[in-house]
């Protein structure tokens, strides 16, 4: 069972700013849960917290019933997808996806043929098994953008992380990799942390959606559940508007017959 | 009425015109200022009317409305075909003189040939018809791109000859016999002589070279050793006093470096550290510290943080980070400060001169001035040393060129 558990947790920054004012959330083993909220929210600073990549300023964060809130990013077990994909670009693309496990030491350490075959495996599921060799700077957008979700997943981590990944990518692949992104879930079923300010994205992908406003939690739950019955203003505003007008644009632009 | 194509065609030939004889102008007034300088009065006045005549076709070339400016412009630039030939003829004919005459001569013969050609004489009669003008851009396309790499040329030819100068010089003076600086250049026999001197098994010439190469790679390593660490902390960690001590850095780069030799000496002298190759070591890395700090920090900074944030993540530690993913981005810049150490301590003379007074300890560029000594001056094994003593550097620059090109265009990293 894994299981995410954000415990009144708190994000203060030396200036006295809090970007995550006091977040009690569970995700739940499998699910998909997408942080959604407009930029300056806290929803990433929420996800850096449980990589480790910010420190937290009060409260705690558990996975799988362990304490990880002093624990180093490398510990937690986590695969992160980033916005720019930050793909090493002095490796390969078999080294990109190996490295992370070429890192672990002592007993969780995999044999080299292990490793090989994992990446294998890895390149297969995510359609890079031509493009192994090459640098990253040689692949298009969207291979780099399946790099870097196989770099994600080759650990098999228990939660997978992912911020605004698809952000750098043109409109047609956008819309391929959220099908792509949604389709390996419900094939790894691995738990997921999904971080997005695009209500569609949101919308489509999630289990579970969490809406964050000014570092507070505004409401979560499934997405038809918070679309038809908003908690709050904010919520109204930023995601059943949105949507509605998105609709009613669609709808004047091909008038029913 | 004009057509379009009328109105906006000009050959590419009279562009290259306007623009390359101001040049050549410029050429001719330097040429006759030198001339001046040797009193060479006949030769002044053909440069100078030779110029004044280049200037004159300058401002008369055709314009494709007055018929008679290409008229009067073919016939300028026969007058200074003329007077570049009178002038030749009249001078030394020496090599310097057949280049200098090529300056009148040739963009003289160029615009004849070109005025002469018939689609532009038609064109500066004002007669080219539409689609002669049509043409006549389509072939502009093909033509500036070939006119513009052959003026690059001629000028790249002319940064080379500058550049090369100096070191043919050098040259005939080592292999020159006797020890003498001066005379014509290419007329005495060659001989190796003063090379083999230097190369001789007894000769100073290996001690020196052996200091050097100590003290030079010595002060690679150490500066990097220091440097790299220092400058990836300044990029990456914030801490009490960064800002204090980036500017220190800078403050101490303020200083002439004579201001502190004597400090420096007593420092050395209290240390034990005169007439060591440590002492050279430890006062070169200092000084070219501050300066591989900041190039390296401004490269450290362009490699993107969520990088590092991904190596966390695949269970790197911090050391490991910069181990495995920055410093092998960085190698470029990396690269480049360590050639810049090198050349700093390898080029270094006073500091050298000031602490280590034996010849033992002499480095090569202290070693080299000791052969122009008060008692006896050996230009010639000087210029043969001086000569041998770039070729290191020469060829780290041929094996780093690709790294200096990277390094020098930092942030050409991109994920």
């Amino acid at each position: 069972m894994v299981e995410v558990r954000y415990d009144s947790v708190t994000k203060r920054y030396e200036n006295g700013f809090e970007a995550v004012k006091d977040l009690n959330l569970e995700i739940k083993d499998g699910e998909f849960l997408v942080l959604l909220g407009p930029s300056g929210c806290g929803k990433s600073t929420t996800l850096r917290m449980l990589a480790g990549l910010e420190d937290v300023s009060e409260g705690s964060i558990m996975i799988d019933g362990a304490k990880v809130t002093d624990l180093p990013p490398g510990a937690r077990g986590l695969g992160m997808v980033f916005q720019s994909y930050a793909l090493y670009p002095h490796m390969t693309i078999a080294e990109n996806l190996s490295f992370g496990l070429r890192m672990v030491k002592g007993e969780g350490r995999l044999a080299d043929d292990e490793i090989v075959k994992r990446v294998q495996e890895t390149a297969k599921l995510m359609e890079l098994e031509d493009q192994l060799d090459k640098k990253p700077k040689q692949l298009s957008g969207g291979q780099r953008q399946r790099v870097a979700l196989g770099r994600g997943l080759i650990r098999q981590p228990k939660v997978l992380l992912m911020d605004e990944p698809l952000s750098n990518l043109d409109a047609e692949l956008r819309h391929q990799m959220r099908t792509e992104i949604r389709r390996l879930h419900e094939t790894l079923g691995t738990t997921t942390v999904y971080v997005t300010h695009d209500q569609i994205e949101a919308m489509t992908l999630a289990d579970r959606i969490a809406i964050l406003d000014e570092g507070e939690l505004q409401q979560h739950g499934a997405p038809l559940d918070v679309y038809n019955n908003p908690s709050n203003d904010f919520v109204k505003g930023f995601l059943c508007k949105h949507i509605d007008e998105i609709v009613e644009t669609a709808n004047n632009l091909f008038p029913k017959e | 009425m004009k057509s379009l194509s009328q109105r906006w065609y000009e050959p590419q030939e009279i562009t290259t015109l306007r623009l390359w004889l101001p040049i050549a102008v410029g050429v001719n007034l330097l040429l006759s200022s030198i001339e001046w300088i040797r009193e060479d009065w006949l030769s002044l006045q053909l440069s100078l009317l030779g110029a004044f005549a280049l200037g004159v076709l300058w401002l008369v070339l055709p314009d494709g409305e007055h018929s008679w400016k290409r008229d009067v412009a073919m016939g300028k630039a026969g007058a200074v075909l003329i007077i570049g030939i009178i002038h030749y003829a009249s001078g030394m004919q020496m090599l310097i003189d057949v280049w200098s005459t090529l300056w009148l001569t040739g963009p003289a013969a160029i615009a004849l040939w070109w005025l002469s050609s018939p689609v532009i004489s038609a064109w500066a009669k004002g007669t080219l018809s539409t689609q002669g003008a049509e043409r006549g851009l389509a072939r502009n396309k093909v033509m500036a791109p070939r006119l513009g790499a052959v003026g690059s040329h001629i000028m790249l030819m002319h940064a080379v000859f500058i550049v090369l100068l100096p070191v043919f010089w050098i040259l005939d003076v080592a292999m020159s016999p006797g020890n003498i600086l001066g005379g014509d250049i290419g007329v005495s026999d060659w001989t190796g002589e003063h090379f083999s001197k230097m190369l001789d098994g007894d000769s100073s010439f290996w001690i020196w070279l052996r200091n050097s190469l100590v003290v030079s790679l010595g002060t690679t390593v150490m500066g990097l050793a220091l440097a790299v660490p220092a400058a990836y902390a300044f990029s990456r960690f914030k801490f009490g006093g960064r800002e204090a001590s980036m500017f220190a850095f800078l403050l101490v780069q303020m200083f002439p470096g004579i201001i502190i030799l004597v400090p420096y000496f007593l420092v050395m002298k209290t240390l034990g550290l005169l007439n060591t190759s440590l002492g050279l070591i430890l006062a070169y890395s200092v000084t070219a510290l501050p300066l591989c700090v900041w190039m390296l920090k401004g490269f450290f900074d362009t490699v993107p943080r969520e990088l590092e944030e991904a190596a966390l993540l695949d269970g790197c530690n911090q050391f490991q980070v910069f181990w495995k993913v920055v410093l092998p981005l960085s190698l470029p810049a990396v690269a480049v400060t360590a050639l810049f150490s090198f050349l700093a301590a390898w080029n270094e003379y006073l500091l050298a001169l000031t602490f280590n007074t034996s010849n033992d300890m002499y480095t090569l560029p202290v070693g080299l001035a000791s052969l122009i000594s008060s008692t006896g001056q050996a230009w010639g094994d000087f210029a043969a040393a001086s000569l041998l003593v770039s070729i290191p550097v020469v060829i780290l620059f041929i094996v780093f060129q690709k790294f200096l090109i990277q390094g020098l265009s930092a942030g050409s990293v991109k994920g």
